[in-house]
């Protein structure tokens, strides 16, 4: 029992933290249909930026939030607005030749990153890293010992933050509402006179600031090295595919039902089945439910 | 342009005249990975490397000759060791080849030197079958990976006396061999592995096995993992409060300064495998360890001082050889028997190894953030802590 709990609480937690790098590539790929490969590095720059802050200023890295997501924000629009929007117009042999343009962004800013820092492991070791609440120091009788760590809680509650932050900038912003409309349609948010080429923009902008919040939260908790892009690229991806395709609410759940799913198979089927687990999750999703998790929920509507 | 031409002119006129005056020293070129993944290692061991033919030359040499030593780049890769070594047997007749850092590197680098017939001295890769392969011209200084645990079996066995262990280790040559090592010295002391798991480096969240681990209440946890992963186990054990009897760590992670830097007070009473500390009671251990403290800023590990020692075990053996040819050097190197700061080095064949040196290995403990050799106990530098408090009295 206490294990179980135990491991839920673990899955739900990373779930949080997955849903964030999640939701960047998911609003992406909604607006442009393009998947961004760079995700994962975008998320590095972050990181870094985060680390250069903390040795150099000693600022905490939840707060460096408040650096790392403007600037992602304009790194988003210049990669959107000086690579990748002159590709798009580009007739080329391969149809998808911006999802390559990403993989070489996302290769150049691992390489560059090499240059700077070198290949080794930082970390900011902050004081609160390993700080946790325990069950029995709150309830002296309590029948099993469950803990909660500092750093991964508070990372969970900011991920909470910024995705209630994200739905409100959607759901009632005009910049929002016309991003959604160029997700849902892009010729005819065209035809109501949505600056469309300009959502184009904001959106990968927002995306890039959305993975670098997730470096953010994701370093008191973990370490970084210049190539650790392509791991969480591959989440990203995963939570995409199986959130359906463009959708924020698909993101989100998805990036629960990943985190679990990942500590459940962890404790029960051993540490190393993990990435399998995951790569099952990916594949019975394509087969499945091709059209994610939200798919689901628009055909009970239907029904009803 | 022109200029250009005649400035090689005179670098290449000076290389003709400047050429037989260098004849007159022994050269050595020494392959190792300075770029890439183990470039880290790679540095420690070039360094010690620089620091050790400084000693030897001022000692006046080999034979009245000067050692002069250069390094190539291996990128870690073994297709590039073994290429660079091909040239150095070859085309510059290098009689005798140390270095190298992968097992994989060394283990390409160990086929050329036996059919080549050059001796060759291998300075820090672990992998248990280099020397079990009957070569006769392989010569291997540090431990073998089987008995990189030894020290911290024998401390179990005599200090903490646990009756359950569990082994978690990472997916790789190096941390499944360290884990076989540990089951089979686990067996043999009758001790019950009740949690035995693998795990994928690189992992975000260990707390679904730590779990497991906690529900299991082993009297010892011992962990085999790299860098990072060493840190991150320690600090959710922490976060969990597993209270095992001892937490122990085999080796690499486990025994670098980033393990302190990164996992802090979670790291406090953890033990560890290594091969050598510049703690140690060796002759020149302390010296050597103080110099390069001084030029570099920080203690060298292991694999530092074994590559320091290996050209004082060349040196001597080059001494010894009634000439240059690879085999007087073989049969000279056979018959090494010589204290460094590294310890005791003499090549054996024993328990299926061929020339392997059987030096003892060490355990650390992490006391008030610093890494104390404790056990074999004639070598310690602190007395051990044990028991150790659980997490709740830690305050």
């Amino acid at each position: 029992m206490e294990v179980l709990l135990q491991t839920l609480i673990a899955g739900l937690l990373l779930g949080g933290l997955y849903a964030l790098i999640g939701l960047g590539m998911t609003l992406i790929m909604g607006v442009m249909k393009i998947i961004n490969l760079a995700h994962g590095e975008l998320m590095m720059v972050g990181m870094y930026v985060a680390y250069v802050l903390f040795s150099a200023f000693h600022i905490d890295p939840y707060l460096s939030i408040i650096v790392v997501a403007p600037l992602l924000f304009l790194l988003g629009i210049v990669f959107q607005k000086y690579l990748i929007n002159p590709v798009l117009r580009v007739e080329a042999i391969l149809p998808e030749n911006q999802v390559i343009l990403t993989v070489g962004i996302g290769m150049v800013l691992a390489n560059v990153a090499t240059i700077i820092f070198s290949s080794n492991y930082q970390s900011t070791p902050v004081s609160y890293a390993t700080t946790a609440w325990y069950l029995t120091d709150f309830w002296k009788g309590a029948p099993l010992e469950l803990s909660l760590s500092l750093p991964w809680s508070v990372s969970f509650v900011f991920a909470i933050f910024i995705t209630t932050g994200l739905w409100f900038f959607l759901s009632k912003t005009d910049t929002g509402k016309s991003i959604r409309a160029t997700a849902q349609d892009y010729d005819a948010a065209l035809l109501m006179g949505v600056n469309v080429k300009k959502m184009r923009v904001v959106t990968f902008g927002l995306g890039s600031a959305l993975v670098g919040s997730a470096g953010c939260l994701f370093i008191p908790i973990y370490y970084l090295y210049p190539d650790l892009g392509g791991q969480f690229t591959l989440i990203a991806f995963v939570i995409t595919i199986l959130g359906g395709l463009g959708s924020t609410i698909g993101a989100i759940i998805g990036g629960i039902i990943l985190g679990v799913f990942e500590s459940l198979t962890a404790t029960y089927l051993g540490m190393g089945w993990a990435p399998v687990g995951r790569f099952a999750i990916f594949i019975l999703a394509l087969i499945f439910i091709p059209g994610g998790i939200v798919s689901l929920f628009k055909k009970r509507r239907l029904a009803r | 342009m022109k200029r250009f031409g005649i400035m090689l002119l005179i670098v290449s006129i000076f290389c003709l005249v400047a050429a037989p005056v260098m004849a007159a020293n022994i050269n050595l070129v020494i392959p190792l990975p300075l770029t890439g993944k183990q470039a880290k290692f790679g540095e420690i061991m070039k360094r010690s490397y620089e620091i050790a033919v400084e000693e030897i030359n001022a000692k006046g040499g080999v034979k009245g000759q000067k050692l002069a030593i250069s390094f190539e780049d291996s990128t870690g890769k073994p297709e590039i060791a073994r290429s660079i070594v091909e040239k150095l047997i070859g085309t510059k007749k290098q009689p005798i080849i140390v270095g190298e850092y992968t097992s994989a590197c060394a283990k390409a680098v160990a086929a050329v030197a036996e059919e080549r017939k050059t001796p060759y001295l291998v300075v820090a890769s672990a992998d248990d079958n280099i020397t079990q392969q009957k070569y006769k011209y392989v010569f291997r200084q540090n431990a073998v990976n089987s008995h990189y645990s030894d020290g911290v079996a024998d401390y179990f066995k005599k200090i903490v006396k646990p009756s359950t262990i569990a082994i978690l280790y990472e997916s790789s040559a190096f941390g499944t061999s360290g884990a076989e090592a540990m089951r089979k010295d686990a067996k043999a002391m009758g001790i019950k592995v009740v949690v035995d798991e693998k795990y994928e480096a690189g992992s975000v969240d260990f707390k679904p096995i730590l779990s497991k681990v906690k529900a299991a209440k082993p009297d010892v946890v011992y962990m085999v993992s790299y860098v990072m992963d060493a840190s991150l186990l320690m600090k959710q054990i922490k976060e969990l409060r597993i209270d095992a009897k001892q937490f122990a760590g085999g080796a690499a992670g486990f025994a670098i300064p980033e393990f302190l830097q990164n996992a802090k007070d979670a790291a406090e009473y953890v033990i560890s495998a290594t091969l050598w500390t510049e703690k140690l009671k060796y002759p020149g251990a302390k010296e050597y360890a103080n110099k390069y403290k001084a030029k570099y800023g920080d203690f060298p590990s292991y694999h530092g001082a074994s590559a320091y020692a290996s050209l004082y075990v060349v040196a001597d053996a080059l001494k010894r050889a009634k000439d240059m040819q690879p085999e007087s050097i073989r049969a000279a190197m056979k018959a090494t028997n010589l204290m460094t700061a590294f310890g005791p080095v003499k090549f054996e064949d024993k328990e299926g190894y061929q020339n392997q040196n059987f030096n003892d290995t060490f355990v650390i403990q992490v006391q008030k953030g610093v890494f104390e050799t404790i056990w074999p106990e004639n070598h310690a530098s602190k007395k051990y802590i044990f028991p150790v408090p659980t997490w709740k009295d830690r305050r």
